[in-house]
């Protein structure tokens, strides 16, 4: 099977709010899905749909080749792992004690337990009470608990949420060796820096719509670099340009944005039609996280 | 409700001090009841000692410590959950919330049946020291015991719910307060008033009481606490049956 997850018209709504619109999510088996979006823009309820968790309003997910609803959701959620929105552990228990509840629950042998805490580098504080847990700490007992069932499918949301940068470095990394054990991880963010070297796919929401999804190439391909115009008057050329393209001045340059091929031809004809001398015509280079704010209307960094 | 999920409450309990509180419980009802036997002028007075005075004092001892005590035991067993992400935690390994909450009910009411057994023998064998010649009235403690039993168990279960429903504990812990008030002046109150609430069962419990000066003794209302039994455990499965519905 291609896609581990698979919604069709996927929507949730409360009251007469969409908070979810019309998802067609797609993530390919063994991947690394960066699930991206502002604040508020539906990627804990989605992750919670594709859990069962929370029910559609409408639209379907499946998952594993298999339609996920309550009820199937219990026979499903065995292989799948998942930290939605805060990490999970008893505050008064200590590691130990926390996985010791998920292993009775599972009915996990020893050993996989011992191996999903290792796999997090937690085993050195596994006696600690969680009470006594930095952030990090918690994050990683989380996933050790959502690890321990050997799971297909990891879905963690947001994981990196308020860790410093070593923090966030190593769930990168750890995601990194899980994907190389065949794990398919789909792993949500705000921040599309978080997650943009290690996703090898990425989706992208905002307001509760997909509006992107692909590779990191295809991101950037999707999107229209500024063009930025160098002539002899680059107050005129602004002038005559402003208010059909909402163009800016850059320096000693003219800022053009949303240009493609053809629409550039005509603001050059244009400018020497008025007698301006152009002398250099270029893209501006643009980052992923340009492309980011562009298309989430600046909600995220 | 597996017996997995009823022993990891078990393992929650470890330094919750869930024991010490039960432990408060039988200390409390003990020690009321036996207080209330010495100093009551009927055990003083000639041919006084006889089992309808303390059977009377832990009639009054159970309403005002048992209430309080239980409210504490289930919402500490329940805020653990709201507190470290649980609802969540266990719903993603099968135990959905409402198998959780049955499971706590499940963990805490053998602790409680304990404490309600034990609190009653502790009150038997003091009367027994105390030199109560009379042969122990076995069916009317026992019969008393199980009314309080329940009682118990339902206002153990009410306040599980409340603690799931409402994050914030307060809430639950001064329901359970309002709730003592309630069950100490039962007995004063119009019979249709105590059987509307929970709290009003530990009155309708009574084997024995006051009458003014007089001691009197009393039957158990056993019709209506069985009532009270039966609806409370169809109610309590039906409420967990939609929690199990719940959405995050
Ligand atoms: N149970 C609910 N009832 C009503 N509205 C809800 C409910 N759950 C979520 N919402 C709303 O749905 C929207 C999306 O919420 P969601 O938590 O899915 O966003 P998010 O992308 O995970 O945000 P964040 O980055 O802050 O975690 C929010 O505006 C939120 O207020
Ligand atoms: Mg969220």
């Amino acid at each position: 099977m291609s896609h581990i997850v698979a919604t069709d018209g996927l929507t949730k709504r409360y009251g007469k709010r969409a908070v979810v619109q019309n998802l067609d999510l797609r993530v390919p088996t063994g991947c690394v899905y960066g699930f991206l979006g502002p604040n508020g823009s539906g990627k804990s309820t989605t992750m919670k749909m594709l859990l069962s968790l929370v029910q559609p309003s409408s639209g379907e997910v499946r998952v594993m080749g298999r339609p996920m609803n309550r009820a199937t959701r219990r026979r499903l959620l065995a292989d799948i792992g998942s930290l939605i929105e805060s990490p999970p552990g008893y505050a008064h228990l200590t590691g130990r004690e926390n996985m010791r509840l998920v292993q009775r629950t599972l009915g996990l042998p020893e050993g996989q337990v011992e191996h999903a805490v290792r796999t997090v580098r937690m085993h050195q504080q596994l006696d600690k009470r969680v009470r006594d847990y930095s952030l990090g700490m918690k994050q990683r007992l989380g996933i050790a608990m959502a690890l321990a069932r050997r799971p297909r499918l990891l879905i963690l949301d947001e994981p990196t949420n308020g860790l410093d940068p070593a923090g966030i470095e190593e769930i990168r990394e750890l995601l990194r060796r899980l994907a190389d054990a065949g794990v398919t991880v789909m792993v949500s963010s705000h921040l599309l820096g978080e997650i943009d070297r290690t996703a090898t796919m990425l989706g992208i929401l905002s307001g509760g719509r997909l509006i992107f999804q692909g590779t990191r190439a295809e991101l950037l391909a999707a999107s229209t670099p500024d063009v930025l115009i160098d002539g002899s008057e680059p107050e005129r050329a602004n002038a005559l340009l402003q208010a059909e393209t909402g163009s800016r001045l850059d320096g000693a340059s003219v800022r053009v944005p949303g240009l493609d091929d053809k629409a550039t031809a005509r603001a050059v004809a244009l400018l020497v039609g008025a007698g301006i001398g152009v002398h250099g015509v270029r893209r501006d280079e643009q980052s992923l996280e340009d492309v980011f704010m562009d298309l989430t209307g600046g909600g995220g960094l | 409700m597996s017996a997995h999920a009823v022993a990891n409450e078990f393992a929650k309990m470890r330094r919750l001090r869930n024991g010490l509180i039960a432990a408060a419980m039988v200390a409390a009802v003990a020690g009321l009841s036996l207080l209330a036997t010495v100093t009551s002028p009927a055990f003083a007075a000639p041919g006084g000692r006889v089992w309808a005075v303390p059977l009377a004092a832990m009639s009054f001892a159970v309403p005002l410590a048992s209430p309080p005590l239980l409210a504490v035991l289930a919402s500490r067993q329940v805020d653990i959950e709201h507190q470290g992400g649980g609802w969540l935690l266990n719903q993603t390994s099968g135990i959905a919330p409402g198998g959780l909450c049955r499971a706590k009910f499940a963990a805490l009411g053998l602790i409680v049946a304990a404490a309600t057994v034990l609190e009653s023998g502790l009150v038997l064998g003091a009367g027994l020291l105390l030199g109560i010649a009379a042969p122990v009235p076995a069916g009317l403690w026992l019969g008393f015991t199980g009314c309080v039993l329940v009682a118990n168990l339902v206002l153990l279960a009410v306040h599980l719910l409340l603690a799931a429903l409402i994050d914030n504990q307060l809430v639950g812990l001064g329901v359970g307060l309002l709730g003592t008030v309630v069950a100490v002046f039962a007995a004063g109150l119009p019979p249709a008033l105590t059987h509307t609430t929970p709290w009003g069962y530990y009155a309708l419990a009574a084997a024995a009481g006051y009458q003014g000066e007089r001691l009197v003794a009393f039957t158990p209302a056993y019709p209506s606490t069985a009532a009270l039994g039966v609806l409370a455990a169809v109610s309590f499965v039906l409420i967990t049956a939609l929690f199990d519905r719940r959405e995050s």
